[in-house]
């Protein structure tokens, strides 16, 4: 990233020129050309300001070769300034080559952030500072608070245009001192404490500093092969793309100061080419923009600030850290008038690794740059970190930031002094948590973590057992996100002014095919049309009649008649000699609701089964009807035909009557098998008791004899085909028959009956 | 800030040391510097451990960058009980040395082995471990 200029006697000077002025080399992507680098107003102003000044100071430091010069000429400012101040220099002699190169760098290195240009013109009387150990920063403490306000590169270049072009530099020191300090040092304690956590101040003290070079004095004969090539503002690489201010994948946005805002302008950072002195005592210096990377605050410091033209052996990571003490100590200030950047105590090479723990050997800064974290939020740009990426300088500002109000409690005592702590900002962990806590979302825990709640809750008692519930905040319990109900209904896309449901869907709002609607009949609208009845409505009768039927048998003997009491009620109405119909009917309907009657029937004292029995006789046809499919209804007969013979003359006759029925049942009954036998079980008890009794009051009404009158009319008139079987034909029937019909008719109902009987 | 208490969340394993050992068997140590929601870890200041027997050697490797599901197993690492008293630290070259030689009389045994197995009429299926296609 940057272009480190080598400054030996091969020094590519003319090469340079040339390539900034050959038209056919012209480099799109080359800033100095056509970007930050090639403002080229300033020469002439600067040129004046540095001829005042080599006026005033003729008895400077004198003898500076131009490798100095030639150093001081990288970094900021344009190609043709390199003209011209070596020209000057060596007018004036080496004397004051130095000087005149310091201010060159210290005031118009745009890289060197000035702060406060006020200054500028009031100290061109000052002339050189006094010998390096006196800060002069203290100088202008009122200077500080304007200068926050500047920002923009823009706004820099007008303060060094104003020409403050005292030999101010930035620690008051000369720049060809060793404050930038090659070698083991001293630390002075105002810019280490500022810095104490910055990665690179503690980089910069592990790695030591480089040596001191010796002093430039005595390098009048390098002359033009040491002048410093024209400051260039780099491009990270020729030919490619800008620096995106906000990189693909950032996650969270960090905030943006203001200062950065002015910079996502300036896309290409500018190399930190430490060229022009500095304007003034930098003693409030721009925040340093949030972390920099240590890598890039080391090259930031690598300014060629105070040194000619290296020795090969310097690498650029020693000459890195005279940025970062320069940059340092502008960011952190001078709150203690200190000395000027303290100089880090050699640690040999950079240990990058931590076989040992990162050496720290930073003092405890209590004190803190005072005022510099209140004026924050606007960072003068350093131009020596415009290279950075926008990110970095915004969160090496906040690590600034939140350094100034981390005092004491050192909890994690090696964190704070771990130069590369905090790398990841609260900002960024909580956007993390907060991803990781949108996947505990539920709606039942114990459901979705029921290992997670069970050992929570252990440890919940466990704690409460050892503490007495004293203290009950102990554990801090994970709270995870309830999830919101939301209205998951579909509800279709309508625009306003289109026809009906448009095909607007998407991955989770998927678009309905049909307007279904779910409509469930309630059992309100159920209703019948006719008379049905259902057979859940039988079964549902019947069954706990099985239910009791069976508890009936079950148990002991003398719950046997409450039960068939309560068994023969719920079929019968109390108090009604009557079978109700309905009920019957309903039981009836059913295969086991037969069943049931014709094992209850045994048991029912005999008037209640007498009455059963009408009912079912008198509902024979309907029975019969639904009996077709199952035909099950002669399982009654036995139960009926015993009932049958304990029958009364009278009860029988009933009977009788009630089998025939309404007019057509009889033969409705005849065709039905157990009407039938039923019929023939009636008539065979009736002459049973005829001729068994002679007191047999049978006869004595009419009916009987009517009814069997009319049951011999229809067997006669019935065809035989329509004739059902019987079970069984009683044999004492035709004797029956005798006694009514005469002998032609007997004989057409002997040949019924004996068809019956044969086909069956 | 006590981040999700109670969890696995690696937010409080940051700016601290850990030991890392990913899929394909190699052992990383270093400073957990940032995360994310996949359990991506930056490290810093890396270094890979290989250990041979009883000897290891750590290859100094920088930062890391490494995908979350390759992560087998991450734990810390105590700064200040730092000492190995079983283990013997030796030099890189003579660790990847060792490595070469174990990796070496490996081969070796298994290849006798599969043509024990291949005289004997028995073929087993050489087992992937890696998710190579």
């Amino acid at each position: 990233m940057f272009r480190f200029q080598s400054l030996d006697e091969d020094c590519t000077l003319e090469k340079e020129e040339g390539l900034v002025e050959e038209e056919d080399e012209i480099d799109q992507f080359n800033d100095d050309t056509f970007g930050d680098g090639a403002i080229d107003d300033d020469w002439q102003e600067e040129h004046k300001r540095l001829a005042e000044l080599e006026e005033q100071k003729n008895d400077g430091l004198g003898g500076l070769g131009l490798g100095a010069l030639g150093m001081g000429g990288m970094g900021g400012g344009n190609a043709s300034t390199v003209h011209l101040p070596p020209p000057a220099s060596r007018e004036r002699g080496g004397g004051d080559l130095a000087e005149s190169l310091a201010m060159l760098i210290l005031g118009a290195d745009p890289a060197i952030a000035s702060v406060g240009g006020p200054a500028g013109p009031g100290d061109r009387s000052t002339g050189l500072p006094p010998p390096p150990s006196v800060p002069q920063q203290h100088h202008h403490p009122s200077q500080l608070p304007p200068h926050h306000q500047l920002t923009s590169y823009q706004q820099h270049q007008h303060l060094l245009r104003r020409g403050a072009a005292p030999m101010q530099q930035m620690n008051s020191h000369n720049i060809w001192e060793n404050n930038m300090g090659f070698g083991p040092v001293s630390v002075t304690p105002g810019l280490v404490t500022q810095m104490e956590d910055s990665p690179l101040m503690s980089i910069i003290k592990e790695v030591g500093l480089p040596n001191r070079p010796p002093p430039m004095m005595s390098e009048d004969e390098r002359d033009l092969s040491e002048r410093a090539p024209p400051p260039r503002s780099s491009s990270p690489v020729i030919g490619s793309p800008p620096v995106r201010a906000v990189p693909i994948g950032t996650p969270p946005k960090q905030l943006m100061s203001h200062a950065m805002n002015h910079h996502q302008q300036i896309h290409h950072p500018t190399t930190v080419h430490v060229r022009a002195p500095v304007h003034h005592q930098h003693r409030y210096p721009p925040s340093f923009p949030e972390r920099i990377s240590p890598n890039t605050l080391l090259n930031i410091a690598n300014s060629p600030l105070c040194r000619r033209p290296f020795p090969a052996g310097v690498g650029p990571v020693l000459s890195q850290i005279h940025r970062a003490q320069m940059l340092n100590s502008q960011v952190a200030g001078f709150p203690r008038g200190c000395k000027g950047p303290p100089l880090l105590p050699g640690g040999g090479g950079f240990r990058p690794f931590f076989s040992q723990p990162p050496p720290h050997r930073m003092g405890p800064h209590p004190g803190g740059p005072p005022t510099n974290h209140n004026h924050v939020p606007c960072p003068i740009i350093r131009h020596n970190t415009t290279h950075l990426h926008p990110q970095h300088r915004r969160m090496l500002t906040q690590r600034m930031q939140s350094r100034g109000g981390y005092r004491g409690g050192r909890v994690g005592d090696w964190r704070s002094r771990d130069p590369y702590s905090n790398l990841m900002t609260q900002r960024e962990k909580e956007w993390v948590a907060k991803i990781q806590m949108m996947q505990l979302q539920s709606t039942d825990p114990y459901l979705d973590d029921y290992y997670y709640q069970n050992y929570f809750e252990k440890m919940e008692k466990r704690q409460e057992r050892d503490r007495d519930g004293v203290r009950k905040e102990h554990t801090t319990k994970l709270i995870t996100p309830q999830v919101a109900k939301l209205e998951h209904t579909y509800r279709p896309v309508q625009f306003a002014g289109s026809l009906g449901k448009l095909t607007v869907s998407s991955v989770n709002n998927p678009r309905k095919m049909i307007d279904t609607v779910v409509t469930s009949r309630t059992d309100d609208e159920v209703r019948t049309t006719h008379t049905t009845i259902s057979p859940d409505s039988c079964v549902s009768r019947v069954l706990p009649f099985s239910l009791l039927l069976f508890f009936v048998f079950a148990s002991p003997v003398t719950n046997v008649h409450h039960r068939l009491t309560r068994l023969f009620s719920s079929i019968c109405p109390p108090l009604s000699c009557r079978v109700s119909d309905e009920q019957c009917l309903l039981i009836m309907s059913v295969r086991k609701g037969k069943r049931l009657i014709s094992r209850l029937i045994p048991f029912l004292p005999p008037l209640q089964a007498a009455t059963v029995v009408m009912g079912i006789a008198r509902n024979l046809p309907a029975l019969a009807k639904k009996d077709k499919q199952d035909q099950v209804l002669c399982w009654l007969v036995e139960p009926v035909a015993v009932v049958i013979s304990s029958l009364s003359s009278a009860s029988l006759t009933d009977l009788l009557q009630e089998l025939q029925g309404t007019e057509g049942q009889l033969s409705r009954v005849l065709q039905n098998k157990f009407g039938v036998t039923m019929l023939y079980l009636i008539l065979s008890e009736g002459e049973r008791m005829q001729s068994s009794d002679l007191n047999c009051q049978l006869m004595d009404d009419n009916r009987w004899t009517e009814l069997v009158f009319s049951v011999t009319r229809e067997l006669l008139n019935v065809p035989p085909s329509s004739l059902s079987p019987p079970l069984f034909t009683p044999p004492n029937l035709l004797s029956l028959f005798s006694r009514y019909v005469d002998r032609q008719r007997l004989e057409l109902l002997q040949e019924k009956l004996q068809i019956s009987a044969l086909s069956r | 800030m006590n981040y999700m208490p109670g969890t696995a969340s690696l937010i409080d394993d940051i700016d601290k040391k850990h030991l890392v050992l990913l899929r394909d068997g190699r052992t990383l140590i270093g400073f957990l510097r940032s995360i994310d929601q996949f359990a991506n870890l930056v490290f810093h200041q890396t270094v890979e451990r290989i250990h041979v027997g009883k000897k290891f050697g750590d290859i100094p490797r920088g930062i890391f960058i490494v995908r979350g599901e390759n992560v087998v197993l991450l734990g810390e690492i105590d700064i200040d009980k730092l000492c190995d008293h079983i283990l013997q630290q030796v030099s890189i070259e003579e660790i990847l040395e060792e490595q070469r030689l174990q990796q070496q009389a490996k081969q070796k045994t298994e290849k006798a082995k599969v043509t024990a197995l291949k005289d004997r009429g028995l073929s087993i299926p050489k087992a992937d471990n890696l998710d190579e296609y």
